[in-house]
C-alpha cells in the first residue's frame, strides 16, 4: 500500500467496539505534515476514542492507521517506538506527581531517548521556559496550577520531538481564566508549524488556528473542510444542531 | 583427751613427723578405701546473702555461710579448721558458731571459737562424737567480690592427735556486685520502696526491683527481636513486590498460584505456619538454626500481607499515569520503576509500617518455639523469680518501638496528603506545621 508523501497520520476504515458498542464506525482520516486538524462533536461522539487509536492507547477493533511509514496496526509493530514520536496531551494532565516539573519532563527523554542528563536538563529547561514556566522548573506538580501542570505536560511531550502531538480536551478541565494560557501555547505550536490534531470544545480556538475541522457523530465523521465551510457554511443537519447549540 | 595449743607446743618433733605420716596413711586410705565412713563427710555447704529476697550469693556482701559435715565412725573431732576462700573479708560483727546435732537433737557444744581473716578455727571442750552431724555457721562474711566459685577447705583434728585435711566444701557460687545489684539492695532499704511492695498488686506487677533487675536483662531479649524483625521485614519487601507482581500477571495460572499463596499464609495463623515449620523441617531432616528459620517464616508470612498491600498501592495509581508514561514511548518496566512504584512507595510507606509494627509484634510468637527474643527473655525471668514485673518491662519494651512508629504514621500521611495536594484533613490540637505548599500559597492559584 502506498502512502501519500504528506500524511504523517493516515486512518482508513478504522473500528473500534467497547463490549458490543460501536464506537467507531469506520472512520477515515489524514493529516499532512505541518497541518492542524482540530476535530468537533458531540460528547460520545468518538472523537477522544480515535485520536487514543492514533498512539494505540485503545486498540482498534478493524482497520488500518499509519504513522509515517510504519502501519502500526501491525501487531508486529513496536508501539513504543511510534510512541516516541507521537506527543500526547490529556484532559487531566497526568503529570507525576512524585517528581518537579523539570524531572517530568526529563524522564522520558532520558528512558527512551537515552539523552544525556546534561541534554535532557538543557532541553527541558528550554521547553519549560518556553511554555512560560523557566521560573517554576523546580516546582512540584501539586504547587502549580492546572494550566501550569498542562503547560509542564507540553512541555514533557515537546521535549520528545514529536513528529505530530494529540491534544484530547486539553483544557476541558481547566477554570475558564487558565485557558487562555494553554491555548496560547498551542497557538504558538501551531504557527511553528507543528503537526497537530486537537480535540476540543474551544469554537473560537478552533476557528483561528485549525487548517481543517472535523465534525463528528455517532462513531464517523458527520463532514469536514475549512473552519469556513464547516463552521460558516455547515451541510449536514446534525452539524448545524451542534454548532447552534453550542452558540 | 583435749588436745590444746600447751599440748601441740610440747609434741616433740618426732612425733610432729609421725603425725603427718598417720595424716598421709589416712589419706591414702580415704583414697584407697570405697567406703570413707571412717572419715569426716562433708555433707553441704551453703551461703545465704543476709538480704531476705533474692538467691544469688553476692560477692563482697554480708553473707551467711554454712558448711555441715558428718563425722566419721572411728573418730572424734576435737578441732576445726576451716579456710575461707582467698579475698573473703569479715564484715562487722562476724561471728562464727558451731553446732553438734545427733539426729534433730542439738547438743550442748562448749567451743572456743576464734574467726579471723581467712580462717576459723573451732576448739570442742568435749570432742565431737561419731555419726555427729557437725554444723558450723559463720555470720556476716563477706565473699570475694568477683564472680566465680568458692569452697571452704581446712582440716581438723582427733582426738587421737591427727590432724587431716579437709577435702574442698561444695563450691559456692558467687556473683560479683554490679551497678543492677547495688541499685536493687539499695531499693530493698528505701521505706517507700516497702510500702510500694505492700500492696499486693504493685508488688506482683510493678516491682521496682525487679523492674531495675528486668530492663538490662530484658534489653537482650530487645534487641534480639528487633533482630528478627529488622532482618525479616527487608526480606519480605522483595518477596511481597515479586508476589504483588505475580498477582497482576497477564496469565491467569499465574496470578491462580500467587493467590494460593497469598491466600493461603492469610489465611493460617502465624502461629501454626511457625510449628509447622519448626516441627516438620525436623521430620525432613533439615537443620536450619532456629533464629534464622524464625526470621524466614516471619518474612515469608509478611511477604503476603505486604504483596496485599503493594498490590492494593499499585493498583490506586491514575489509569493516566499509564497512559502518560506509554504515550512518552516508555515500556512497561520502565513505566513501573520509574513512575509508578515510586508513587506507590510513598502511599504504601504508612499500611506497610503498620505491617512492620504486626510483624514487631508477632516475633513474640516465636518464644513458643524456643527462639531466644524478648518474650523468651522475659519468661524465663518471670519463671524464676514468680513475679509478672519482667512481662510489664517487655510490654514497655515493644511500646518503644510500636509507639514512636505509630506516631511517623500519623505524620508520614499527613505529609503525602499535602505533597500530592489533597485535602488535608483538620490536625487536632496541635498547630499546622508551615510546609512549602503553605509558603507558596500566594502563588499557587495565580498565572
Amino acid at each position: 500500500m502506498k502512502r501519500p508523501s504528506l500524511a504523517v497520520v493516515r486512518i482508513q476504515q478504522l473500528h473500534k467496539y467497547f463490549g458490543s458498542v460501536e464506537v467507531l464506525k469506520g472512520v477515515d482520516l489524514e493529516v499532512d505534515r505541518g497541518e492542524v486538524v482540530v476535530i468537533l462533536g458531540p460528547s460520545g461522539s468518538g472523537k477522544s476514542t480515535l485520536l487514543r487509536c492514533i498512539n494505540l492507547l485503545e486498540k482498534p477493533t478493524g482497520g488500518e492507521i499509519w504513522f509515517e511509514d510504519t502501519r502500526i496496526t501491525d501487531p508486529k509493530t513496536n508501539i513504543n517506538k511510534v510512541r516516541e514520536h507521537v506527543g500526547m496531551v490529556f484532559q487531566s494532565f497526568n503529570l507525576f506527581p512524585h517528581i518537579s516539573a523539570k524531572k517530568n519532563v526529563m524522564l522520558a527523554q532520558r528512558k527512551v531517548l537515552k539523552r544525556t542528563k546534561e541534554e535532557a536538563e538543557r532541553i527541558a529547561v528550554e521547553q519549560l521556559t518556553k511554555v512560560g514556566l523557566g521560573d517554576r522548573i523546580d516546582y512540584m506538580p501539586a504547587q502549580l496550577s492546572g494550566g501550569q501542570q498542562q503547560r509542564v505536560a507540553i512541555a514533557r511531550a515537546l521535549a520528545m520531538d514529536p513528529h505530530v502531538m494529540l491534544f484530547d480536551e486539553a483544557t476541558s478541565a481547566l477554570d475558564p481564566e487558565l485557558v487562555r494560557g494553554v491555548l496560547d501555547v498551542m497557538r504558538e505550536l501551531a504557527r511553528g508549524g507543528m503537526t497537530m490534531i486537537v480535540v476540543t470544545h474551544e469554537m473560537g480556538f478552533a476557528r483561528e488556528v485549525a487548517d481543517r475541522a472535523v465534525f463528528m457523530d455517532g462513531g464517523i465523521i458527520v463532514e469536514q473542510g475549512s473552519p469556513e465551510e464547516v463552521f460558516d457554511h455547515p451541510q449536514h443537519e446534525r452539524t448545524r444542531d451542534f454548532l447552534g447549540h453550542i452558540a | 583427751m583435749r588436745i590444746t595449743p600447751q599440748h601441740q607446743s610440747a609434741v616433740t618433733q618426732a612425733a610432729r613427723s609421725l603425725l603427718v605420716l598417720v595424716a598421709a596413711l589416712a589419706l591414702l586410705l580415704t583414697l584407697t578405701s570405697p567406703a570413707p565412713a571412717v572419715a569426716l563427710d562433708i555433707e553441704k555447704t551453703t551461703a545465704r546473702p543476709n538480704q531476705q529476697d533474692g538467691n544469688n550469693v553476692i560477692g563482697g556482701q554480708p553473707t551467711r555461710v554454712t558448711w555441715e559435715a558428718r563425722v566419721g565412725a572411728d573418730e572424734q573431732i576435737s578441732e576445726l579448721t576451716l579456710t575461707l576462700p582467698a579475698g573473703s573479708s569479715l564484715a562487722e560483727g562476724a561471728s562464727v558458731q558451731a553446732t553438734v546435732l545427733d539426729g534433730l537433737k542439738r547438743l550442748e557444744t562448749p567451743q572456743q571459737a576464734e574467726i579471723r581473716t581467712g580462717e576459723v578455727r573451732i576448739r570442742f571442750e568435749n570432742p565431737v562424737p561419731s555419726h555427729m552431724l557437725l554444723r558450723v555457721e559463720i555470720h556476716d562474711i563477706a565473699l570475694p567480690a568477683a564472680d566465680g566459685d568458692y569452697s571452704l577447705g581446712g582440716s581438723y583434728v582427733t582426738t587421737e592427735g591427727a590432724s587431716i585435711p579437709l577435702p574442698d566444701s561444695p563450691a559456692i557460687s558467687v556473683i560479683s556486685l554490679t551497678t543492677v545489684k547495688a541499685i536493687t539492695l539499695w531499693l530493698d532499704e528505701q521505706p517507700w520502696v516497702e510500702a510500694w511492695n505492700s500492696v499486693m498488686f504493685l508488688k506482683i506487677f510493678f516491682n521496682p526491683q525487679f523492674i531495675v533487675a528486668a530492663v538490662p536483662n530484658l534489653f537482650i531479649g530487645w534487641l534480639r527481636s528487633l533482630g528478627l524483625v529488622l532482618v525479616g521485614f527487608p526480606l519480605a519487601i522483595p518477596i511481597g513486590l515479586g508476589v504483588s507482581f505475580l498477582r497482576m500477571a497477564r496469565l491467569r495460572i499465574v496470578r491462580f498460584v500467587a493467590s494460593i499463596y497469598v491466600n493461603v499464609i492469610r489465611g493460617t495463623p502465624l502461629f501454626l505456619q511457625i510449628y509447622i515449620a519448626f516441627f516438620g523441617l525436623p521430620l525432613l531432616h533439615i537443620s536450619i538454626d532456629s533464629y534464622l528459620l524464625g526470621i524466614l517464616v516471619l518474612a515469608m508470612n509478611s511477604s503476603a500481607y505486604l504483596a496485599e498491600i503493594f498490590r492494593a498501592g499499585i493498583q490506586s495509581i491514575h489509569k493516566g499515569q499509564f497512559e502518560a508514561s506509554a504515550s512518552l514511548g516508555m515500556n512497561a518496566v520502565q513505566t513501573m520503576f520509574s513512575v509508578i512504584i515510586p508513587q506507590t512507595v510513598r502511599r504504601v510507606i504508612p499500611t506497610a509500617t503498620s505491617e512492620f509494627i504486626l510483624l514487631y509484634k508477632d516475633t513474640s510468637l516465636l518464644a513458643a518455639v524456643g527462639v531466644m527474643e524478648q518474650m523468651m527473655f522475659a519468661k524465663s525471668m518471670v519463671a524464676s523469680t514468680g513475679n509478672m514485673t519482667p512481662y510489664i518491662v517487655a510490654a514497655a519494651y515493644y511500646l518503644v518501638v510500636t509507639l514512636p512508629l505509630t506516631k511517623i504514621i500519623t505524620s508520614f500521611e499527613r505529609r503525602l496528603a499535602e505533597a500530592e495536594g489533597q485535602s488535608v484533613p483538620p490536625k487536632p490540637r496541635r498547630k499546622r506545621r508551615a510546609s512549602v505548599t503553605d509558603a507558596l500559597g500566594g502563588q499557587v492559584k495565580s498565572e
